[in-house]
């Protein structure tokens, strides 16, 4: 009698048994493969001068963009000669606020610095230090005072003085509705003449994309 | 008479210096200010005005030279206030969650709780309406 009931009962155990073994090995395969995707980070190098568009945001791409257009603007307009033949001599710049007025954290040294190099590189304009760097400067200078030589050290009232100073701003234009977005980047740089106020000249360098979800 | 003559002119000699010097001071000042007040051409004579006051406020203007100033806003995104709205819900969800049984326990139910034995306290009290008022129904 008792054996009968086992052999009775006996599929249904082993189907149990089976059941339970596959959600084990279930189990272990989404262990196994959440394991794995985490450790599935991949860096590949790219070219900074084609950085792909991600998420639609400023980026490196926007930033050499910006560079490039301001450089060939700054460099080609009147200002530079108007300023030779009046003076005799190259303008010295110094490079003053830039506002971000936009919907995202832009930072404009990224496009500043380029536009400083090219006129170093091009030796067309002279460029003075300003703010924290400038800062830093002096105090070397102070320093120097009392511990350099008399022979080395470097005196106050020296600095060259700027004759134009380089501002901007950041402003954008965002529309959006459901999964679609505009966003328009518009970013202004402007020349002014420190003595006079005159602005000398104003560059400008729009960006239009569009983004889909 | 020999000695009262050498006095005199001793004394002369003193004066003459102090009346130069004072000519000499006053020569200077005057020079001075004059440079200081000498206008190039075309200056406002007030300029002085406008000077003293930068001057005075030039370590704060210039506190964010060659920096980028973020003055952004936020631009109203549908897509994202959709996902702002949803993560909000969950994080609310969550926070009841939390406070329910850090509060109330496991059984606590705000939606059933006629049947909730931490529920509805005074929902069978004879001065219910004092508690509630009469118009709460049942």
């Amino acid at each position: 009698m008792v054996s009968r009931s086992f052999t009775l009962f006996q599929p249904v155990n082993n189907h149990f048994k089976q059941r339970k073994m596959k959600s084990i090995f279930v189990c272990a395969l989404a262990a196994l493969l959440m394991f794995t995707s985490a450790c599935s980070r991949k860096v590949t190098r790219i070219d900074p001068a084609e950085t792909p568009d991600i998420s639609g945001s400023w980026n490196n791409t926007d930033s050499r963009l910006t560079a490039e257009e301001m450089i060939s603007q700054v460099l080609a307009a009147n200002w530079l000669n108007d300023h030779n033949t009046a003076k005799g001599k190259k303008p010295v710049v110094i490079v003053g606020m830039v506002t971000n007025k936009s919907h995202e954290h832009i930072e404009a040294e990224t496009f500043m610095k380029d536009l400083e190099r090219s006129f170093i590189n091009t030796s067309k304009v002279g460029l003075v230090q300003s703010g924290k760097k400038r800062e830093e400067l002096r105090a070397e200078k102070a320093d120097q005072q009392t511990n350099a030589t008399a022979s080395s050290l470097k005196k106050f009232g020296m600095e060259k003085g700027a004759d134009y100073i380089l501002q901007g701003s950041i402003n954008s234009i965002v529309d959006a509705f459901k999964k679609k977005k505009t966003v328009t980047y518009q970013i202004n740089l402007e020349l002014t003449n420190i003595e006079t106020n005159e602005v000398v000249w104003i560059g400008d360098k729009k960006i239009a994309k569009y983004v889909k979800n | 008479m020999k000695m009262s003559s050498t006095f005199e002119s001793a004394n002369k000699l003193s004066t003459m210096k102090r009346i130069l010097l004072s000519i000499f001071c006053f020569t200077a000042v005057v020079t001075a200010s004059a440079q200081e007040n000498t206008l190039s051409p075309d200056q406002n004579p007030n300029y002085k005005v406008s000077q003293d006051k930068y001057t005075a406020q030039k370590e704060t203007l210039m506190a964010t030279m060659n920096t980028t100033v973020q003055d952004t806003y936020k631009a109203y995104d549908w897509y994202v206030a959709k996902q702002e709205r949803r993560q909000q819900r969950i994080d609310d969800r969550r926070e009841r969650r939390l406070y329910r049984l850090q509060n109330y326990g496991y059984y606590y139910n705000p939606n059933n709780q006629l049947y909730d034995p931490y529920g509805d306290f005074y929902r069978y009290s004879p001065n219910r309406f004092r508690y509630r008022g009469w118009r709460h129904g049942w």
